[in-house]
C-alpha cells in the first residue's frame, strides 16, 4: 500500500475512533436518566464480549479451548480468587490443553 | 483526585493489569506482524496502534484491506467495532478530572479491559477514574511497543495462541464481570447484553454486536 493512502486509513480511522471516545466526556451534563443507566452497561457490554469470543461471528458456541478456559476462570472468579488467578489460570488452560491434544 | 473512593496506589493498579498487558503486548505483536504481511508500510502500522489505540476496530480495518476492500470500508469497518466507545464514554466522564476538554482526550484511555477494570475498582455506577487512566496508559504502552515489535521482527515470533493468551481476554473479561453479578439488574444486563450479542452477531458486521448489548444494557439497568 503506498504511503499517502495508509496515511488517509490511519488519519481516518483515528479521527472516528477519537471523535467516539471524547462523545461522553465532551457532552455537558447528561440527563440522569441517561448516567444513571450506565451501571447496566458494564455487565452487558462484558457478557457480550465473552459471548463473541466463544462463538465467532457465527453466534455458534464454537467449541475450543477458550471455553473451557473461561469456565476455569468463571469458577476461580466464583471462589473469590484474586483477578490475576483468574486470567493466569484460563491462559494456562489453553495453552496446556493445545499442547496436550495439538489443537 | 483525593475525593476519590477506592484511592488505590498507582503500583496495585498495575500489578493488577500485569497479566492484561502481556496479552495486550502479544495482541499487539500480532497486529503488526500481520499488518506489515498485508503491504502496510511499517510506520503507519505503529501510527495506527499509536493513534486509534483499538485491537479490534485495527484488526476490522485491516482485514478489509487484506481482502482488497477500499480504505473507506476499512475505515468504516474499524469505526463499528468502537461504536461502544460512545456509552463506555458517558459511563466514565463523571470519573475524569478537569473540563470537557482534558476529559475528552483522557477519555482517549478508555478500552474494554481499561473501562471493566475501572468499574471493579468503583463504587457501583462510578468507574475508578484513577485505574481507568492508570490501566488505559499502561496498556497503550505495551501496545504500541508490542505493535512496533510485531512490525519489526514479523515472521521470527512464534503463535501467540500457543501460550493461551488469546484465552486471556475471555477470561479476563469473566473474572471482571463475576463479581458484578450480585443484583437482579446486573444479570437481566448481562444475559440480555450475551443474547443480543449472539443474535446480532451472524447478521451484522462486527462491532454492530457490542454496540447492540451496550443499548440493552443501559435499557435495563433500572
Amino acid at each position: 500500500m503506498a504511503g499517502p493512502v495508509a496515511l488517509a486509513l490511519v488519519i481516518g480511522l483515528a479521527a472516528l475512533s477519537f471523535i467516539m471516545r471524547a462523545t461522553g466526556p465532551f457532552l455537558p451534563n447528561l440527563p440522569a436518566a441517561i448516567t444513571e443507566r450506565t451501571s447496566g452497561l458494564a455487565p452487558a457490554l462484558l457478557a457480550a464480549l465473552v459471548a463473541i469470543q466463544l462463538t465467532g461471528s457465527h453466534g455458534i458456541l464454537h467449541l475450543d479451548v477458550k471455553v473451557p478456559a473461561v469456565l476455569v476462570a468463571a469458577v476461580l472468579a466464583a471462589l473469590r480468587l484474586p483477578f490475576i488467578v483468574c486470567v493466569v489460570a484460563g491462559a494456562l488452560v489453553a495453552a496446556t490443553l493445545r499442547a496436550v491434544f495439538h489443537l | 483526585m483525593a475525593a476519590m473512593q477506592a484511592d488505590r496506589s498507582v503500583r496495585q493498579i498495575l500489578q493488577s493489569a500485569a497479566p492484561i498487558a502481556v496479552a495486550v503486548f502479544v495482541f499487539g505483536a500480532s497486529f503488526g506482524v500481520l499488518a506489515v504481511a498485508a503491504h502496510l508500510p511499517a510506520w503507519s502500522v505503529v501510527l495506527m496502534s499509536a493513534l486509534t489505540f483499538a485491537g479490534s476496530a485495527q484488526f476490522a480495518a485491516l482485514g478489509v484491506i487484506a481482502a482488497g476492500g477500499s480504505v473507506l470500508t476499512a475505515i468504516f469497518a474499524g469505526a463499528l467495532l468502537n461504536l461502544r466507545f460512545i456509552a463506555t464514554g458517558i459511563a466514565v466522564t463523571r470519573s475524569l478530572p478537569g473540563g470537557r476538554l482534558l476529559r475528552s482526550l483522557l477519555g482517549q484511555l478508555s478500552t474494554d479491559e481499561s473501562y471493566a477494570m475501572s468499574v471493579r475498582a468503583g463504587a457501583p455506577g462510578r468507574p475508578d477514574g484513577q485505574t481507568l487512566l492508570v490501566t488505559g496508559a499502561f496498556l497503550y504502552t505495551v501496545w504500541v511497543i508490542g505493535t512496533l515489535i510485531g512490525a519489526l521482527l514479523g515472521p521470527v515470533l512464534g503463535d501467540p495462541k500457543r501460550l493461551g493468551l488469546d484465552a486471556a481476554f475471555p477470561a479476563c473479561f469473566v473474572a471482571i464481570l463475576w463479581p458484578m453479578l450480585s443484583g437482579k439488574h446486573a444479570v437481566r444486563c448481562a444475559i440480555a447484553g450475551a443474547l443480543v450479542a449472539l443474535a446480532l452477531a451472524p447478521f451484522t458486521p462486527p462491532g454492530l454486536p457490542l454496540a447492540g448489548a451496550a443499548i440493552v444494557g443501559l435499557w435495563l439497568a433500572r
